[in-house]
């Protein structure tokens, strides 16, 4: 049967990984080629790369560190941030990215969706979005541009439309409870699995192995990530698995 | 207060820990299946055929990474007077070295009759690397680690001797490998990768220290593991002598003290005479073993009580007493340790509170100190110098 | 010399990554030429059938292939690279294989809950012993990524079956010819354990 999956998310500034507080004071936490070899090692699933950079927007930059991260990890690697068009794509799958991750192009020109869908199968595409609970509206709001600008659609018409346009998978991430390590956002994760017809990534919030074990228990989500979680403390996928194996769930076995 | 195992009492901070549903350990679980259900005698045969397979052909038979430890020692004895194969004898210096421990080496060397290649890092580099894996894991050990398990293998590239023996599975003390798998452990990139270096490897070490420290590139090649692709093409094969032997302790210093007259050691905050063979090879080992306490609310002491406990070679109660008694001094080696990284024990105090695994709370105020050991003071002292 | 075909359809980096990390030397082949040189062939792929075999015409290779085939030189297909050993397969409209493992490739059935495509971590069940499948355990886990899937004509040539919706073959093989469903180049230590199983094999059963 198809297992459930547990993603480490690096976050890449200038060529290294790095940890935000807030979305600012940058920490080194190592080097993405040889961290990637760690979390082999450590059995990850897969590993998503997302390039904060503001100034190194490009794709190139990202390029010759895909080439360096496949010669040495031998998993599912997903590319992602500031990805705008089918080129875009076409390089950073050419040099080694298994899948790629949509996210404000995916508001402005979901054509782009539809044209790197078409080219390389849905199974490529990975569209994100990032939720922000809106007390006044009693309801989620989506936001691109990392958080800062509001869209209009909801959340049910934008995971449709998407889907439409050929995505593949859903990774949704919560910016309110990112970095807290206060647990998952529940209502947000089974809100994007209810009107998914593919499968979904939650982002956003993982503290602790309880939070993932709630989060996998109490909704359908296909795949957990996480970020803070494996770089601060004792803690890996191997110790997230073994912990989550007690209630059930089911991971790759090895 | 901590949940135990019922039948060790290892605590739930200690690393891959799980206990079952009647509150074993799945260490003690480990144990069991090792002596009622491995087949020690095909893993022997399987030993037996392995050492064939690569006996006369390279420049060694094996490499044999050796600290002068009980195990390693235990290793090259073993390999030598039973199957009499010729070793490269492999030594990383981590820089603490024990006077003790030097005679026993020497001693080892010249009843066995081996080649023996040592190599000694860069102590400053070492200084760095140890602040800033005390900071980023609370474990400072890091060099020792990567350097270990690293310079073994560059070597048997080096030397074009591909097989490499290793002593005790880490079975024995944690579940990154289990015996219930029933396999070989492989001491092989992978494993380094999942706890050896703590999850951070050289490269990722570089980027974390060169802005403050003035670092050749090449630096850190000591810690860096070898490419597998190079080993691959020598037909390596990485394995421990535990894998294939039930490993026992008692009996292994036995054996190493009857052969070569082996000495143990005393060691900061340790049961005097009770455990005289336990990590002698090192004088930082107090200093571990106290960070061990701050962080998880147990120290040496606790883990071998645990493994008495474990083969039913002490009572619960003399365990208790041990443990009540000896565990949470502050080592004296301490002082030497804060002079090597220029901190002060409040601040060492701080980085090592950001550390603390959970649920544990330590107490930092209210620590009483060990006493010194016979060779406390002949330890290097860097004096005045900033580190 | 281990032969990784180039069809354009995909990325083959991984796994000729994969097979130069395992300490063999592997090279890129586009031609008839460079099939002479090669001891082992490996043909990746991820895409449409019709259109692998639209390039396999067009490079002037679907009988070269066949011919490598008949020289009992070892050859493994990889998911689209197994499809094609079928005699038949449905997608776009249907297209006609190579024909060197009998069988179709038909489209995974869509039941409700179950999604298509297959992504993720699944295990195989081994059936039968083969060389390149030694010292993996039954059970694990390996990467699929696909819509499509295999029918044997003979059940003697499956040798892992892997259970998505029904059960159908992840693991195919006829004397010098194996393919997997499956993306061994993407999962880690059992995948590099095939790779490096499959480098090694002679070729006989």
């Amino acid at each position: 049967m198809l297992k459930k999956r547990i993603i480490p998310v690096q976050l890449l500034l200038n060529g290294r990984l790095v940890k935000t507080k807030g979305f600012d004071s940058f920490r080194d936490v190592g080097d993405p080629v040889a961290s990637s070899k760690v979390y082999s090692s450590q059995y990850a699933d897969e590993l998503v790369f997302l390039n904060i950079s503001r100034e190194n927007r490009t794709i190139e930059s990202l390029l010759s560190l895909i080439e360096r991260v496949s010669e040495v990890c031998f998993m599912p690697l997903t590319f992602g941030g500031g990805i705008r068009s089918l080129r875009d794509a076409e390089q950073l799958i050419k040099n080694g990215a298994d899948k790629i991750v949509l996210n404000s192009v995916s508001y402005e020109d979901s054509q782009v969706i539809s044209q790197i869908a078409d080219k390389f199968g849905s199974q490529a595409v990975v569209v994100s979005m990032d939720a922000r609970f809106d007390l006044k509206a009693n309801r989620y709001r989506l936001y691109s541009q990392c958080g800062t600008k509001l869209e209009e659609p909801s959340i049910e018409d934008h995971v449709r439309k998407v889907i439409e346009h050929g995505a593949g998978e859903i990774f949704i991430n919560s910016i309110d409870r990112d970095g807290m390590m206060t647990g998952y956002d529940l209502n947000l994760i089974r809100q994007v699995v209810g009107c998914s017809s593919v499968p979904v990534i939650a982002c956003g919030g993982a503290g602790h192995y309880e939070h993932m074990k709630e989060a996998f228990l109490e909704t359908k989500v296909s795949a957990l990530a996480c970020g803070s979680l494996f770089n601060f403390g004792d803690n890996n996928p191997i110790r997230a698995k073994a912990f989550l194996s007690n209630y059930e769930l089911q991971f790759k076995k090895v | 207060m901590l949940k135990r195992c019922v039948k060790c009492g290892l605590p739930e901070t200690y690393e891959t820990i799980e206990f079952d549903a009647s509150g074993v350990c799945n260490i003690c679980r480990q144990k069991n299946f090792k002596d009622a259900s491995i087949d020690w005698k095909a893993r022997k045969v399987m030993f037996d055929q392995l050492v064939e397979e690569y006996r006369g052909k390279y420049e060694y038979d094996c490499i044999v990474p050796f600290s002068g430890g009980k195990d390693s020692t235990f290793t090259l004895n073993y390999l030598m007077r039973k199957y009499k194969l010729k070793p490269l004898v492999v030594q990383f210096n981590h820089g603490f070295m024990r006077e003790n421990l030097l005679k026993n080496n020497e001693r080892t060397f010249k009843k066995l009759g081996v080649d023996v290649l040592s190599f000694t890092p860069n102590w400053k580099v070492v200084k760095r690397l140890m602040l800033e894996a005390l900071i980023r894991k609370g474990d400072f050990c890091w060099h020792c680690h990567t350097g270990i398990f690293s310079y073994p293998m560059h070597v048997a590239i080096k030397y074009n001797t591909p097989l490499v023996i290793w002593g005790e599975p880490s079975s024995e003390y944690t579940a990154y490998y289990d015996y219930r798998d029933n396999e070989i452990e492989e001491v092989d990139e992978t494993r380094f990768n999942r706890f050896v270096n703590l999850g951070i490897t050289a490269e990722d070490m570089a980027g974390m220290i060169k802005d403050d420290f003035n670092l050749d590139p090449r630096d850190l090649a000591p810690y860096a593991y070898p490419k597998t692709r190079d080993l691959k093409r020598l037909k390596y094969r990485s394995v421990c002598l535990g894998s294939f032997i039930p490993w026992d302790v008692k009996r292994n210093v036995e054996e190493i003290s009857r052969d070569l007259g082996w000495k143990g050691d005393e060691v900061e905050g340790m049961p005097p005479g009770k455990y005289p063979y336990e990590k002698i090879e090192c004088y930082m080992q107090g200093v571990r073993d106290y960070i061990k306490y701050l962080k998880r609310g147990y120290s040496r002491v606790t883990q071998m009580t645990a493994l008495d406990l474990r083969n039913d070679r002490i009572s619960k109660e003399e365990a208790d007493r041990l443990v009540e008694e000896y565990e949470g001094k502050k080592p004296p080696s301490l002082q030497l340790f804060l002079e090597y990284l220029g901190l002060s024990e409040q601040e060492f105090n701080e980085i090592v509170a950001k550390t603390v695994v959970p649920p544990f709370k330590p107490d930092f105020e209210t620590i009483p100190s060990a006493p010194n050991t016979w060779d406390f003071e002949r330890w290097y002292r860097e004096g005045k110098e900033k580190p | 010399m281990i032969g990784i075909l180039d069809m354009n359809m995909g990325n083959l980096r991984s796994v000729t990554n994969a097979v130069y990390s395992l300490g063999y030397d592997p090279k890129v082949i586009h031609d008839q030429e460079g099939l002479k040189e090669a001891s082992h062939l490996i043909i990746p792929g991820v895409g449409a059938y019709p259109a692998a075999m639209r390039q396999l015409e067009a490079m002037n290779l679907k009988d070269a292939i066949k011919d490598f085939a008949s020289t009992k030189r070892p050859v493994l297909g990889i998911c689209l690279g197994m499809h094609i050993f079928s005699t038949s397969g449905e997608e776009g409209g249907g297209a006609e294989g190579l024909g060197l493992v009998p069988g179709e490739v038909l489209r995974i059935d869509t039941q409700p809950g179950l999604v298509v495509p297959h992504v993720g971590w699944n295990n195989i069940r081994f059936l039968k012993e083969h060389p390149v499948l030694e010292k993996v355990k039954d059970g694990v886990d390996f990467y699929f990524v696909h819509s499509y899937r295999y029918v044997c004509e003979d059940q003697q040539d499956a040798f892992g079956e892997t259970e998505y919706g029904d059960a159908w073959p992840s693991v195919v093989a006829k004397d010098n010819v194996i393919g997997f469903q499956f993306h061994p180049e993407k999962s880690q230590i059992n995948g590099l354990k095939l790779i490096e199983n499959f480098c090694e094999w002679d070729g006989k059963c």
